[in-house]
């Protein structure tokens, strides 16, 4: 994949910022031009005489979704994969109270949080209010986030990265489509109900760029569908299989069992003697009774055989979701698992501690036997536990 | 530049626009859009300039400052170049002015209470759906993203719900 450059968030840190502050330049100009500086203009969504935020809102999410279409169709960039970085996972009920809070905080404080930072720098007094007083809501969240129950319903309905292409089982393309078509049947209605509601006449909508938006959005979205016919087709996974070592399978497989499927594709007596926790044994033969085309792709799956994977079987690449091959297969796990860990040195680094530590606890919960523990630190402290970094849209 | 406070973009237009700044946003740094996290980080960092120790002690508020400072991040100069992007649209298109915007039938200190019990609200509910009208609804549902999709329909339920409660400050 081209796109997105991975060096931004990187060893290009610096330049990365610089874009975040250009394309933030371009949202904010946007919304400004689009009077959504103003609240009148915002609220008015509410009482039907301007729908300027559906029409906004609306056509930015379908010209956005059918780029990525497009884009993805034509090899240049992973949907899925960008998805994963840019979005949160989706925690279903928290999704939808928090929408809610937002929505009725939305019609009476007259912004959104976005929206409101326009109208302050535009010197509306109000703009300024709302952007102060969302700074304190999420501070009063952090605050309040310490009280068990409230911190248990924010952490609810857990689902994973998940997407409507997922739940809805046909390909993203074909969703854009619909959802576009959507949206202009959406945007003529919105006018319909302008033109009942206002009562000093709605505000005039000249034709041509209406058409050629419609249009273009239309042909766009056509060319995203056309993709699927591609030999490449979007949604073809790349020959050699993504790989995942045996430590971080063993972290998953310890940490989130219910995030993982293992299948363990070595001869049935192989893997009926020993396997990697909660595997399953599915000897190749098998494989076409698991339906993985057709089963939810919530969680990932890990392919074990005997040593490294050059090429997954077809029922497997069938799967809608991500798929990992283990490295070096079960041999490589029996080195890494099975085999007690050489204690590091005295004055070995932090992380070579940490790793010895993960090591040998995961070795002793497999074999049931204890491993000495590791020399004394040269420095006490434990390594701080790392976030996911970047993480959602709004998320931080 | 003809300015006049009264012109506004094409909705359609806009629209576009806006979802190519979203897509460059998605293809360039592989991020979304935002607004509530910096916020959040915002205040965080104001926090912790008045009481350090009281940011340490408490677990929602610590998250952020774990990697360093919680202004070092994308969201933060994302939002920065938000407001600079908002004063010059403002300064080119006449509606840089000092005022208060409300309906006819509420006063400004009035509104000024309004707005900042429902951004209240807003940064409230920006936390429990991790993220706000640009970090779910935008940036997820331009990604298909199942949760931003719900968000959207509760959002646009929120409001409509409110709407008929505080007609009086708009209408």
């Amino acid at each position: 994949m081209i796109f997105p450059f991975e060096s931004l968030s990187g060893s290009q840190r610096e330049l990365g910022l610089v874009v975040a502050v250009l394309i933030g330049f371009g949202f904010g100009f946007v919304l400004e031009r689009a009077g959504f500086g103003r609240a009148n203009k915002l609220v008015a969504q509410f009482y039907g005489n301007d729908m300027a935020v559906l029409k906004v809102m609306f056509g930015a999410v379908v010209t956005a979704m059918i780029g990525m279409v497009v884009l993805d169709g034509f090899g240049l960039v992973d949907m899925r994969a960008v998805a994963n970085t840019a979005t949160s996972a989706t925690f279903i009920w928290p999704a939808i109270a928090g929408g809610f809070l937002v929505g009725a905080g939305f019609v009476i404080s007259g912004y959104c949080p976005g929206t409101s930072v326009v109208a302050a720098m535009s010197g509306k007094l109000d703009g300024i209010a709302v952007v102060v007083g969302v700074v304190i809501g999420t501070l009063v969240w952090g605050e309040l986030s310490s009280v068990k129950a409230l911190a248990d319903f924010a952490d609810s309905g857990y689902l994973g990265q998940i997407y409507l292409y997922d739940v809805l089982g046909i390909p993203a393309a074909v969703i854009a489509l619909f959802v576009a078509a959507v949206a202009i049947g959406a945007f003529l209605g919105a006018e319909k109900l302008e033109r009942i509601i206002a009562k000093d006449g709605a505000p005039p909508s000249p034709a041509t760029p209406k058409r050629l938006v419609f249009a273009g959005l239309g042909a766009f979205a056509l060319v995203g569908a056309a993709t699927l016919a591609l030999p490449s087709a979007p949604g073809a996974k790349p020959s050699a299989p993504a790989a995942i070592s045996a430590g971080d399978l063993a972290r998953r497989v310890l940490d989130e069992p219910w995030k993982v499927r293992v299948l363990d594709v070595r001869p049935m007596e192989a893997c009926a003697q020993a396997r990697v926790p909660g595997a399953e044994c599915t000897p190749p033969g098998t494989l076409k009774d698991l339906f993985l085309a057709d089963v939810s792709a919530a969680r990932d799956l890990v392919v074990v055989g005997e040593g490294a994977l050059a090429e997954l079987p077809p029922e497997i690449r069938a799967y809608r979701g991500r798929v990992f091959a283990l490295e070096e297969g079960f041999a490589g796990w029996k080195a890494w698992a099975l085999t007690p860990p050489a204690p590091p040195p005295a004055g070995a680094s932090a992380e070579a501690r940490a790793e010895y530590g993960l090591r040998a606890g995961i070795h002793s919960a497999l074999t049931g036997t204890k491993a000495p523990p590791p020399p004394p630190a040269p420095a006490a402290g434990a390594a701080p536990v790392k976030r996911k970094a970047g993480g959602g849209g709004c998320s931080g | 530049m003809n300015r006049d406070p009264n012109r506004f973009w094409n909705p359609y237009l806009a629209g576009v626009a806006l979802g190519l700044v979203l897509l460059s946003a998605y293809v360039v740094m592989g991020k979304g859009l935002g607004a509530s996290g910096a916020s959040f980080r915002l205040g965080v960092a104001a926090v912790e300039t008045v009481a350090p120790a009281h940011v340490a002690a408490s677990p929602g508020l610590h998250g952020v400052t774990a990697e360093g400072s919680p202004l070092d991040d994308w969201l933060v100069f994302e939002f920065l170049g938000v407001a600079l992007g908002g004063l010059v649209g403002a300064y080119t298109s006449g509606r840089l002015s000092r005022e208060v915007l409300r309906g006819p039938r509420i006063s400004a200190g009035g509104r000024i209470a309004f707005a900042v019990g429902g951004a209240i609200l807003m940064g409230i509910g920006a936390k429990i759906a991790r993220g706000c009208a640009s970090g779910q609804a935008l940036s997820g549902g331009g990604v298909m993203n199942v949760g931003s999709w719900a968000f959207m329909m509760a959002f646009f339920g929120g409001a409509y719900a409110l709407a008929w409660f505080v007609r009086r400050e708009w209408r």
